[in-house]
């Protein structure tokens, strides 16, 4: 058992515009995603559920939601929606995948497809401050209450980018319950089924609220 | 008034409150001075009230600094604001001459103040020249625009650009408002406060006073779109849209706004609105005098939707004070209205009188779904759109200038 509490994190973003010009067509967008940061890449995949956006279930990432929206382009959007970031190995690897999605289908048009006026894709990043709340979990048990008291924010830094951050070793909050005993490792392979890209934060904290609940309730029947 | 952060803590939670304790614990004692050139009216003076009086509240030295001119000052002013807008206007040499002389007169009354400040905030392009009269900077400058500059006059723009090129970063509403300048551009959303009077709660007795007040018939759906009465904000199609309804029971439809007093273009619109709207008892048109907070607040909250039927838009406050009240919103395809409503979520955009007439139709058939849509708008802006997301992203946006613009800070 790892007598090391959990220490509650929790971030903050302000966004900025990358540098880059907008892109109003296929074209432009193959080209910047080539040219554009690994924090925009990262920003535009994953830090994006920080943003004062509407947590829209149904775009994985702000080149599909654009894909669908702006473009027009279903089969596009579904291909670029289908990337997951926190499987891929790298930032880099995740820009040749979607650089390759962007060159077969602008293969397959006849016409470079054009956005209306208004509707361009922007090229943005962010800085992030990370601190710690106080906030401690002692054990598993804790979790719950925590989950339920936290931010959106510390959310999204222990669960979505730590898994980014950690990859196979999954999310921090995991990281620490597989050290706590049988009831931390429910807990954990609890959450392992977690699939982030389906989530807003706050859906996302209803989520692990509700499958803690779940691990809890039946160790307290099973201890009856 | 003073405002205290705790006083939020009801509405956005604890922890909320305590992150920004945190963030503010990291820049304790600095001096922010805000400039901008009204004290009074206007969204920019709403949002240095509560800024000024909030950063002060944890810890920062805030002040609020108003530019003062002559006539031919606001003039030439005003032809910039338009301009930045993407408004042809003559911009002349005398406009120019007028604006240096103001930002000269106004920098040797605040040199030492803005000179010596950590943080100097300059918001929108009136007190932009400023910076070039305090040479002895000691801290970041940033300009803060508030409008959409995407599409500017060329000519005004050929003349700012160098002005605000000096400083140390700007900050736009969206991206989509955003210019290219050779420094960090950050995006800051704005925000509501929850806690004024043209938001905070109201019981029910005082939400069907007002509504009897303006001779709506609590027991039938309400209708609103509350705005200027502009051709941008299409009320004249909202009308088209309301006369194409037929429904029953026969909903009714307030169209309130103000500013047509002043405004010689306004004047015009609110006389088409009014040819448009006779003959129809049900089409209430309410031209509101500017302080009518309250009153707009509860006719919101009386209604059954919320319209915002904008060809052309800034942020949408408008908007993001509808979904506060829980109300679905048919709002137009266009600026940041874009951002708030998603199709079936929060409301709906459309793009004519007829989508606009077929959403509120499809809202009126399904009382469920729109009081579900209202409460995930109510939802969206809580976790978005209040004040306290709002002075969060300027702490950070103050750290990040101060630790060099990093990706990733990991505050002690």
């Amino acid at each position: 058992m790892n007598a090391t509490p959990f220490h509650v994190r929790s971030c903050t973003l302000i966004v900025r515009m990358e540098g880059l010009p907008s892109a109003i067509n296929l074209r432009e967008l193959r080209d910047r995603v080539e040219r554009c940061s690994p924090s925009c890449l990262y920003h535009h995949f994953v830090e994006r559920l920080l943003r004062p956006t509407f947590d829209d279930p149904e775009f994985t990432n702000d080149f599909a939601a654009w894909a669908y929206r702006a473009l027009g382009d279903t089969v596009l959007a579904e291909r670029l929606g289908v990337l997951d970031p926190f499987s891929a190995d790298s930032i880099e690897v995740l820009r040749s995948q979607v650089s390759e999605i962007l060159e077969e289908r602008l293969a397959e048009a006849d016409h470079v497809p054009s956005v209306d006026p208004g509707k361009a894709f922007y090229f943005t990043c962010a800085s992030m401050a990370v601190f710690d709340t106080g906030m401690r979990i002692n054990e598993p048990s804790e979790i719950l209450g925590a989950l339920q008291r936290m931010t959106r924010a510390s959310i999204y830094f222990h669960f979505v980018e730590g898994r980014f951050r950690r990859k196979e070793e999954g999310d921090d909050f995991s990281a620490w319950l597989r050290s706590n005993g049988e009831l931390g490792e429910r807990l954990a392979a609890s959450f392992s089924g977690v699939d982030v890209a389906f989530f807003g934060l706050r859906s996302l904290r209803d989520d692990l609220v509700q499958r803690s609940q779940r691990v809890l309730e039946d160790k307290a029947e099973r201890s009856q | 008034m003073a405002r205290n952060i705790a006083s939020y803590r009801r509405v956005v939670g604890e922890e909320s409150i305590s992150q920004l304790r945190r963030l503010a614990s990291q820049l304790q004692g600095r001096t922010v001075v805000h400039v901008n050139s009204t004290r009074y009216g206007g969204g920019v003076a709403e949002i240095l009230e509560w800024l000024t009086s909030l950063m002060n509240d944890l810890g920062l030295q805030a002040d609020w600094e108003v530019m003062e001119g002559t006539p031919p000052f606001f003039q030439a002013t005003k032809k910039i604001h338009n301009g930045l807008q993407g408004f042809r206007v003559d911009f002349t040499a005398s406009d120019i001459q007028a604006y240096d002389a103001a930002a000269e007169v106004n920098a040797s009354r605040l040199r030492d103040k803005l000179s010596g400040a950590n943080f100097v905030f300059i918001h929108d392009p009136q007190p932009a020249a400023l910076l070039g009269s305090c040479p002895a900077r000691r801290g970041k400058w940033i300009w803060r625009c508030h409008i959409d500059a995407s599409r500017p006059h060329r000519p005004v723009w050929r003349w700012l650009e160098p002005v605000v090129s000096k400083y140390d970063a700007s900050v736009f509403s969206m991206p989509q408002f955003a210019r290219a300048l050779p420094h960090p551009q950050f995006i800051i959303a704005p925000s509501i406060d929850p806690l004024s009077d043209k938001n905070r709660f109201l019981p029910e007795s005082e939400v069907e006073d007002v509504a009897r007040r303006f001779r709506l018939d609590p027991g039938r759906p309400i209708l609103t779109q509350i705005s200027r009465f502009d051709r941008f904000k299409d009320p004249v199609g909202v009308i088209r849209a309301f006369q194409m309804l037929r429904v029953s029971p026969r909903p009714q439809l307030a169209l309130a706004g103000g500013g047509a007093a002043d405004d010689p273009e306004g004047a015009a619109v609110l006389e088409e609105v009014r040819a448009g709207a006779e003959g129809d008892p049900d089409i209430h048109i309410l031209d509101l005098p500017p302080d009518s907070h309250r009153a707009i607040n509860a006719l919101q909250r009386a209604s059954h939707v919320i319209i915002q039927k904008s060809t052309r838009e800034g942020f949408g406050l408008t908007v993001t004070e509808g979904m506060w009240k829980s109300k679905p919103v048919i709002g137009g395809d266009a600026g940041g209205i874009r951002l708030q409503v998603h199709d079936f979520h929060t409301g709906f955009l459309v793009n004519s009188p007829e989508g606009a007439a077929l959403r509120i139709r499809y809202l009126l058939q399904h009382p469920r779904l729109s009081a579900r849509m209202g409460a995930s708008a109510h939802a969206f802006v809580r976790d978005n759109f209040l004040l306290t997301r709002h002075l969060r992203e300027y702490l950070t946006l103050m750290l990040s200038l101060e630790r060099g613009g990093t990706d990733r800070m990991d505050l002690p």
